[in-house]
């Protein structure tokens, strides 16, 4: 309950004024409400029992009546109408404040901390955990006015008749710790449906993700009876919040009618005792039936408080964790234009040493290959120089003039190809078609939109081959001093990356290019090659060099070539003789 | 889809609906009954208190004895709506999940049999909707809208005729004075639906925006670009906002607008009913229990709009999902199979053509046109072409996934269409392109293949494929978890399972679908291992991307834009100087280091 009250108070920080507005709205339908009660007391006293049992009443007393009874409607209205606007503004704003900040805290924290989190998690957190957080917020002010309902009407009713009024009053607190245990309850059961919910959704994606291997196996029949136990456990779930639901909704009818039979009878006694006219026995039992569903609602607000408490603990737990310095702040900035790298060391997760030690000179204006075995630790080279990842120990100096890294799986943001290459900075038309032509993705200007064509979530309507060359059109358009390279060129056809790397040696005289490669022909292109192996630069020279002097370094080419190699032997010995083999 | 059931009116498809889920029907009656009954114990109150005046408070005094008696009436009665309600939620819940059940798992068995021509990557999403989505807006509706109906329904017939019994002409006027709201209600209605359309649209644009800034963090980071998709984000979440205050203050009017109308209704009534006076036969009682009754009959409306708007999402729904069942299976089931030889089969392509279906009966562009081709048993085919070329759907054909839109696919010398399913799944089997592997162990994705092996005899084909040195290098071996989708696998490792899968099967047949994604040597060097022990004695299509693939295979069947153009041995076809040639100069340039 203290949390509770926590909560609301840290939601309401910045919103407090339209949430008072809101809460004075249903104040304002509490007392109309309550009212209401009075003015039927003073239909049946003074309208209908005149008429019916004395055969006349005035008509200025009609229409005084009847017109209180619409305005106090009208009031009534305007009050609900206040409150519900004013509470969903409060709601939002405060859902928007809080998504603001956990935005601003996703993109302050550094590359290690993202590859540390769940990506689902994290959208979670700033999309749909705001909104539970803040749905508190919605029922709060109608639950406010409840609670001035309760007091008015139990004024009114003791008032009226204290014995009577005292027996009516007793049940409220019934009523409401009734429906309190019942929100909970029925909540539980609509939040294990709705986990079996995604769990049936993750199975359905898979099954029908993977049914070419389904259908192959002939596993139809598997596949559905394993998917029907699953929606099985979903339709139990559902059931349990039925069998709860039917018993509990009939009961908490059925209660307040009760009561209602009970205090009708009680109230005969008084009237015949002539403690109170059959008006005011009729508005008691008017009031009484107002307030059955507002009671309700007690509960339901309550049943929000555990949702909402449950998304701002995981904001919270989001926003909490501390910022860890930028990464690129620990660069070097050198005053030459090479790259050193000295004693660098790196491990994941303070395991098992992937870089142990490097030391490097990688000259500018030239264009290095690293090449290494899988897990030689290549890419993390280029993270580290990029800035996006801290070393373990070692300076990293590099130029001035801006790094771009292109990575080795492209990024595409759902949107224009435009935006994906400028990502909100300003580049001219013509330096946009320059880039995309080094990097031979002409292929834009044949999309029916050109350079404004939607590219899909993660640039799903392109192939792989596409999104690397609108990726590496993106760092070429920024007229780096260093480039960056990972493997960016593996999923083009071997004829088109050929032209890519023709066209950067031709137009990036200047540029420090470093990059991450296995394929031979993207090999002998450098001028130099950085060979690490074991965690350590084992050789830094001319390709051509390499091969002749160190067999670890000519026995890893030959693996990459022995595609190559095992055709050679196979079917066509003499026809590339003198090859690379 | 190719969806007859667009033409269905609403009271068509609800029918329909019915038939597929007979578990609805079944007692609906009973239900209903009950639920009136339950009704009834709202109505009691009203009259109750019309009883009392008219008969308790008698001009002579107070007759407690006759309330007491009415009360105690009352009270029985309440007690007996209140089980009958109670038995009429659980009976319509019951019957509801229990349809809702019936109904999903007779779409997953129809999805899983549909032609794989059905099942293409536009399509995926759509069909999983089916299932989830479509179905769920059934299951909302069915723990909301169709309780209101059931309960709220009843409700307002029975206070309409308590209402009609008392005094007719002023039921009249309570039911005239009440009818514009229904009209109010509806436009504003309308207004709410959009409204929140937009709004549910914008919080998915939220998300979006959100999962950019995380999941391309990196990216971002590398391009110090974090300051714009922030404002993105923010501007995205802002709009958000905005749109669910505008929705949020439409609804606002909308409910408070039955309480207005409820004023209004009861001052007509009870106008009208002083002017009539006692002389009409109306009594004071009579006058008090309409006042009740209005409200009782008022308050359901407001909700009721909803629930019209639900009603209306839920037959959507089910016209979805009845559509899905109505797609005919496929390929379909011979009625009289014929068994296939024992030993090696030999594949005979005969002038096939394929198109993939998209909505309505239309088919797209052709995929392959008049192919014809004999692969004779135990021979070693490779198959190259372009992306788009239809190599892949050749191998979906030959597996039957799908049937041809003209011609015939046969193997051993029995056309596909004659096969059983089961023997065709036995004796020709597929490695795709992207094999599929479902989250658990290596051991569980294995058994696919045959659910009921030991996990030695899982041992025994590893071991026959040459695989042992690469499944001791995982943490946990055999019973190495892949992740979703394999994910902890890399795309050569899914390879490899995908091998092993399909030795377990012993097919005579084998289709391999060949990896675009790049391989690492070592992994390479195991799969060509592997893919030659297991291509030993059974003919094998290999759909392929590398040519060196091409390049060892008995025979090479080039295609291009869906028509085979070149067809012979490696070296042929390299002497002749076409397509294939030109394709394999370049795989050589790139493959080659110029030293």
């Amino acid at each position: 309950m203290r949390q509770a009250l926590r909560l609301v108070r840290a939601l309401l920080r910045h919103h407090h004024r339209t949430f008072f507005v809101a809460v004075g709205g249903a104040a304002v339908f509490a007392a109309c409400t309550v009212y209401s009660a009075v003015v039927v007391r003073m239909i049946t006293d003074e309208v209908i029992d005149p008429r019916f049992r004395r055969g006349t009443v005035s008509s200025s007393k009609v229409v005084v009546v009847l017109g209180a009874l619409i305005l106090l409607g009208c009031v009534r209205a305007a009050g609900v109408v206040v409150r519900r606007t004013f509470a969903g503004r409060t709601q939002w704003r405060a859902a928007e404040s809080i998504s603001a900040e956990v935005i601003d805290r996703l993109s302050e924290q550094a590359v290690p901390w993202h590859r540390s989190q769940s990506t689902g998690d994290l959208v979670t957190g700033a999309g749909v955990d705001a909104e539970a957080a803040t749905a508190v917020l919605s029922p709060l002010p109608f639950a406010s006015g409840v609670v001035v309902l309760v007091g008015l009407s139990s004024v009114l009713l003791v008032a009226t008749d204290l014995w009577l009024g005292l027996a009516a009053v007793a049940v409220f607190p019934l009523l409401i710790v009734i429906s309190v245990k019942y929100q909970l309850r029925v909540e539980a059961h609509y939040d294990t449906a709705q986990d079996e919910l995604g769990r049936l959704s993750a199975a359905v994606h898979e099954s029908f993700d993977g049914v070419a291997v389904v259908k192959s196996f002939g596993a139809e029949r598997r596949e559905t009876e394993r998917l029907a136990v699953i929606a099985s456990r979903l339709r139990e779930a559902r059931l349990g919040a039925v069998r709860l639901r039917s018993t509990f909704e009939a009961l908490l009818d059925a209660l307040p009618t009760v009561v209602n039979i009970l205090l009708l009878v009680g109230g005969a006694y008084r009237v015949r005792a002539g403690a109170m006219t059959v008006g005011e026995l009729t508005s008691c039992i008017y009031l009484f039936t107002l307030l059955v569903f507002p009671l309700r609602l007690i509960g339901y607000t309550l049943s929000e408080v555990p949702h909402s408490l449950a998304g701002w603990n995981r904001i919270r737990a989001l926003l909490d964790q501390p910022v860890a310095p930028n990464p690129a702040d620990t660069l070097l900035q050198g005053v030459d234009r090479n790259i050193g790298v000295a004693e660098l060391h790196f491990a994941h997760d303070g395991e098992r040493e992937v870089l142990a030690g490097v030391d490097a000179v990688i000259e500018g204006g030239r264009t290095t290959a690293v090449v290494g075995a899988t897990g030689s630790g290549k890419t993390t080279l280029l993270h580290l120089i990029a800035g996006l990842i801290p070393a373990g120990r070692g300076t990293i100096t590099v130029p001035t003039g801006g790094i771009r890294l292109v990575f080795q799986e492209p990024f595409l943001f759902a949107s224009t190809i435009r935006e994906n290459i400028t990502m909100g900075e300003d580049f001219t038309e013509h330096a946009i078609d320059a880039a995309l032509a080094v990097a031979e993705a002409g292929f834009v200007h044949d999309l029916p939109d050109g350079l404004d064509t939607e590219v899909g979530e993660r640039g799903v309507s392109l192939s792989g081959g596409q999104r690397q060359r609108l990726a590496l059109a993106r760092a070429l358009v920024r007229r780096p001093a260093v480039l960056l390279l990972d493997d960016t060129t593996s999923a083009l056809d071997p004829n088109t990356e050929a032209k890519v790397l023709a066209n950067l040696r031709a137009t990036l005289g200047n540029t420090t290019v470093v990059v991450v490669a296995s394929r031979p022909s993207t090999i002998s292109l450098a001028d130099d090659v950085l060979f690490l192996d074991g965690g350590v630069v084992v050789a830094h020279g001319r390709h051509d060099e390499l091969m002749q002097n160190v067999p670890r370094y000519r026995r890893l080419i030959e693996a990459f070539e022995h595609d190559r190699a095992a055709l050679d032997a196979d079917a066509d010995a003499d026809a590339t003789s003198g090859g690379g083999v | 889809m190719s969806e007859p059931t667009s033409r269905w009116t609403t009271v068509e498809t609800i029918g329909r609906g019915v038939r597929a889920a007979p578990a609805l029907r079944s007692g609906f009656g009973l239900t209903l009954g009950l639920a009136l009954l339950g009704a009834a114990g709202r109505v009691v109150i009203p009259i109750l208190v019309q009883q009392t005046i008219d008969r308790g408070f008698t001009d002579s005094g107070v007759e407690v004895d006759t309330i007491a008696l009415l009360a105690g009436i009352a009270l029985i009665l309440v007690l007996l709506a209140t089980w009958a309600q109670r038995t009429a939620v659980l009976r319509l819940g019951r019957r509801s999940e229990e349809a809702l059940y019936g109904l999903r798992v007779r779409l997953f068995e129809h999805i899983h049999r549909l032609s794989i021509a059905d099942h293409s990557e536009e399509r995926k999403g759509a069909l999983v909707a089916r299932v989830t989505s479509d179905v769920e807006t059934l299951a909302q509706f069915f723990q909301w809208g169709g309780l209101a109906w059931l309960l709220d329904g009843t409700l307002m017939l029975l206070v309409a005729a308590v209402m009609l019994s008392y005094d007719w002409v002023l039921a009249v006027v309570a039911f005239i004075a009440a009818a514009p709201l229904a009209l109010v209600l509806q436009r504003v209605q309308r207004h709410l639906v959009s409204a929140y359309d937009l709004a549910r649209s914008r919080n998915a644009n939220v998300m979006t925006q959100i999962s950019e800034v995380v999941a391309g963090a990196e990216t971002i980071r590398a391009y110090e670009a974090g300051p714009h998709f922030v404002r993105a984000a923010k501007r995205a979440s802002k709009e958000r906002s905005d749109s669910f205050i505008t929705a949020g203050t439409i609804g606002a009017f909308l409910f408070p607008s039955g309480e207005v109308f409820s004023v209004f209704t009861v001052s007509a009534v009870v106008g009208v009913g002083v002017l009539r006076g006692p002389g009409s036969g109306l009594t004071a009682g009579a006058m008090v229990g309409f006042v009740f009754l209005t409200y009782r009959f008022l308050e359901p409306i407001a909700e009721f709009t909803e629930v019209l708007e639900q009603t209306q999402t839920a037959v959507a729904g089910m016209r979805r999902v009845l559509g899905v069942l109505e797609i005919p299976i496929g390929p379909p089931e011979p009625e009289t199979p014929i068994s296939l030889p024992s030993g090696p089969l030999a594949v005979t392509i005969d002038r096939v053509d394929f198109s993939y279906r998209t909505r309505g009966d239309e088919d797209e562009a052709p995929v392959l046109i008049g192919l014809s081709a004999h692969i004779p048993a135990g021979q070693q085919v490779a198959v190259v072409g372009e992306t788009g070329s239809g190599k892949t759907t050749l191998g979906r054909l030959i597996a039957r996934l799908a049937d041809p839109s003209a011609g015939t696919v046969s193997v051993g010398g029995v056309s596909l269409t004659r096969v059983a399913n089961a023997e065709l799944r036995r004796r020709v089997t597929v490695v795709p392109q992207e094999p599929f592997l479902f989250e658990g162990s290596i051991a569980a994705n294995l058994s696919f293949a045959r659910p009921k092996l030991s996990l030695a005899e899982l041992d025994d084909a590893v071991d026959a494929l040459d695989l042992r040195d690469w499944l001791d290098t995982l943490p946990e071996g055999i019973e190495t978890q892949v992740g979703q989708r394999g994910a902890q696998l890399s795309a050569g490792e899914r390879q490899l399972v995908a091998l092993i899968r399909a030795s377990l099967v012993d097919p005579a047949v084998l289709l391999l679908d060949e990896a675009t994604s790049s391989v690492d040597a070592l992994t390479e060097v195991r799969l060509t291992r592997a893919l030659e022990r297991l291509a030993r004695g059974r003919t094998t299509i290999a759909i392929a991307h590398r040519l060196s693939t091409a390049a060892r295979a008995d025979r090479v069947l080039v295609l291009d834009r869906g028509r085979l153009v070149e067809d012979g041995p490696h070296r042929v076809l390299i002497e002749a100087g076409g397509v294939y040639s030109r394709m394999y100069e370049s795989w050589v340039a790139a493959t080659t280091s110029t030293d």
